[in-house]
């Protein structure tokens, strides 16, 4: 873990998702690190523009890349697995063709935005705080023990594969939640779907296709008996949050399980109060069972 | 134990002499005639070097005969022997067990999944043929003097399928693929990337018709990006690149009215216009007004907790006048060079 990143919290975090980037600030000044801003930069493209216009997908995600270089900041922190795919591939894509990177900063250049030289890493919180000195940061202000509450981790997608890109851990049996979901003091439920797609980025496209996907996950955690479902990623917080009661449909099934981000599990461990981690803020709403779990202070989201 | 002691090994020069090990495995069985499934354990005995094919071999060999499985090659050649190991797909030939035994871990062997099973570790391949099938995985020289010889391509416009020439057809990447777990009719990466390898294909002479036909039901938007393929695949071909690579094309072509190419392009669009995606308008520019307004309810539960964005005042990030600038000056940059149609003929060079 570094004391200063360049943050990058995506479209999601900073738009429909605001909870994650609320929860991410409040956590990240607990851990003492410090969240450079990036006023400048444009979504990292999802995916879509890297299927659609490849090579202005690359051109980009050089100029978000070289801005944090121009901030004096080594890594940039994403709270999202689809940036982090989107920026990792990218990066590498540069990194290791200096013909491509030179024509890509000639055009950068040319309409006056920051060119990149191919000295940044981009790194997701969860890599940050699950292994090494940010996990010992993370267990030093885990104060509150979740004990009692059963969490279902879901990785999802862009986290773990492609592993030549992402390679942070073993990407069918990964563990990095199960060892933050253990160190907040509660207990990691295990399931098969919890490496499988949400089905997001064709929920619109192929609905029928994505709900199909997204109701193994809920109906794998739920059996398990988990009180709530954790992610890293906000879009399928949002897949597995916002669409539940279509995937309740879909499947004849009436799931009701919360969906917290990452950073709002941390948070809930480390005290961090509900004018933060702003619970609230979830299709899917808390159960009272649950939020005496969660322990947070203050009110937080009920039953609606 | 029973020593092995079978033609098999003793044509690999010196596996005789290599030091053995003791593995166990499970293994999914399937009776078709009882339609049953159960998982047996065999502890075999087998050279340090063997493969988790070696090792069914010695199982075959010595414990139950009638354990079937594909296989040819033994070299990750042909592509028979595609199986789950530990609930990934995988050659398993080209899947050493050594690590598995030092580890002390008993690998459950199974059939691959997204195809029937029709006995043990047999899969029925005949939807996986009935996709490649649909893809025309053959050249169209329509119009064209075909070479009586070779019809020699440079090597860029060669690099450029390059990886999707390595398909084996082994299946592992259909394995795992989650649309296709929802929608049994989705094309797949399998067929995808063989789809790429014509349409990448400087000589061929079908690209719109090849990419107006992938870009309806069951076709490149169906994928839901989650790897699996690029995961799976044991000759690196990277399926879900050559998926990209086919929508691509087809923004390309001008093929761009499929929902899943509506909301690439809001995307595009979004960037262009300020910075960050624009949610409000990504729902009706995919799935068209009037379908908006029948999923009202469910953008008002969305409203209540607060997840739309006051579409009046969108995002705007500092100086995007940049992004614009380089918008622009790519789409120039893209319009000097020849439509692929075009370029296809002076790429490709006949033969002497």
């Amino acid at each position: 873990m570094q004391d200063r990143y360049a943050y990058y919290p995506g479209c999601l975090a900073s738009l429909s998702q605001k909870e994650l980037d609320s929860s991410t600030r409040a956590i990240a000044k607990k851990l003492e690190i410090e969240l450079v801003e990036m006023p400048s930069v444009t979504c990292c493209g999802a995916g879509d523009i890297h299927e659609a216009k490849p090579d202005y997908y690359l051109h980009i995600s050089a100029r978000i890349l070289g801005q944090a270089e121009q901030m004096g900041c080594e890594t940039i922190l994403t709270i999202c697995n689809v940036c982090t795919l989107n920026l990792r591939q990218a990066n590498k894509a540069l990194q290791e063709d200096k013909d491509v990177l030179n024509r890509v900063n000639d055009n950068l250049k040319q309409v006056g935005a920051a060119t990149y030289q191919g000295g940044v890493d981009i790194r997701h919180l969860l890599w940050e705080v699950s292994a090494g000195e940010g996990y010992d940061r993370f267990k030093s202000i885990a104060v509150k023990s979740l004990e009692g509450l059963k969490v279902a981790p879901f990785y999802g997608c862009q986290i773990l594969r492609p592993a030549k890109i992402l390679g942070f851990e073993n990407s069918d049996r990964p563990e990095s939640l199960e060892r933050l979901i253990t160190a907040c003091g509660a207990e990691p439920i295990d399931y098969p779907a919890k490496v499988k797609c949400c089905g997001f980025p064709i929920v619109l496209a192929r609905e029928d296709v994505a709900l199909g996907e997204l109701v193994q996950p809920l109906q794998q955690a739920t059996e398990a008996g988990a009180d709530v479902i954790v992610t890293p990623c906000p879009l399928c917080h949002l897949s597995l949050d916002a669409w539940q009661r279509k995937a309740s449909a879909f499947a004849g099934s009436d799931y009701q399980i919360p969906i917290l981000h990452l950073a709002q599990l941390l948070g809930a461990a480390a005290g961090i109060e509900e004018s933060e981690l702003k619970f609230k803020r979830h299709v899917t709403r808390l159960s009272p069972e649950v939020k005496a779990k969660l322990k947070v202070p203050s009110a937080i989201g009920t039953q609606a | 134990m029973t020593e092995i002691k079978n033609a098999h090994f003793t044509t690999l020069k010196g596996a005789y002499d290599t030091e053995k090990m003791e593995a166990t495995l499970r293994v999914r069985r399937y009776d078709p005639e009882t339609k049953k499934s159960r998982f047996d354990n065999f502890t075999v005995t087998i050279p340090v070097t063997a493969s988790v094919l070696d090792a069914l071999d010695a199982i075959k060999d010595t414990h139950d005969g009638t354990l079937s499985y594909r296989k040819s090659c033994r070299m990750a050649v042909c592509g028979s022997c595609g199986m789950r190991v530990d609930g990934g797909a995988a050659l398993a030939c080209k899947t050493p067990m050594k690590k598995f035994v030092d580890a002390g871990h008993t690998i459950t062997v199974s059939p691959m999944g997204n195809l029937p099973v029709i006995k043990d570790l047999v899969v029925d391949m005949a939807p996986f043929w009935q996709k490649i099938r649909a893809v025309k995985p053959y050249l169209d020289t329509r119009d064209v003097d075909v070479p009586e010889k070779e019809w020699r391509v440079e090597p860029a416009a060669s690099d450029q399928i390059h990886k999707e020439s390595l398909c084996i057809l082994c299946g592992c990447c259909v394995s795992e693929c989650n649309s296709m777990e929802s929608d049994p009719e989705f094309l797949g990466p399998a067929a995808l990337a063989k789809a790429y390898r014509f349409v990448g294909d400087a000589r061929d002479q079908d690209t719109r018709e090849r990419l107006r036909d992938l870009n309806g039901a069951h076709g490149i938007w169906d994928c839901t990006r989650c790897y699996f393929c690029n995961q799976r695949c044991p000759k690196h071909v990277d399926p879900r690149d050559a998926i990209a690579k086919l929508g691509a094309e087809s923004f390309k072509e001008g093929f761009t009215r499929d929902e899943g190419a509506k909301h690439a392009k809001v995307f595009v669009d979004s960037t262009y216009k300020g910075g960050y995606l624009r949610e409000t308008e990504l729902v009706p520019k995919t799935i068209g007004p009037v379908n908006a307004i029948k999923d009202m309810p469910f953008a008002l539960q969305l409203a209540r907790a607060g997840k739309v964005p006051n579409p009046l005042s969108p995002h705007k990030a500092k100086d995007n006048d940049e992004v614009k600038r380089l918008w622009k000056l790519l789409e120039k940059e893209a319009k000097g060079q020849p439509r692929r149609a075009n370029a296809k003929h002076p790429d490709a060079v006949q033969g002497d």
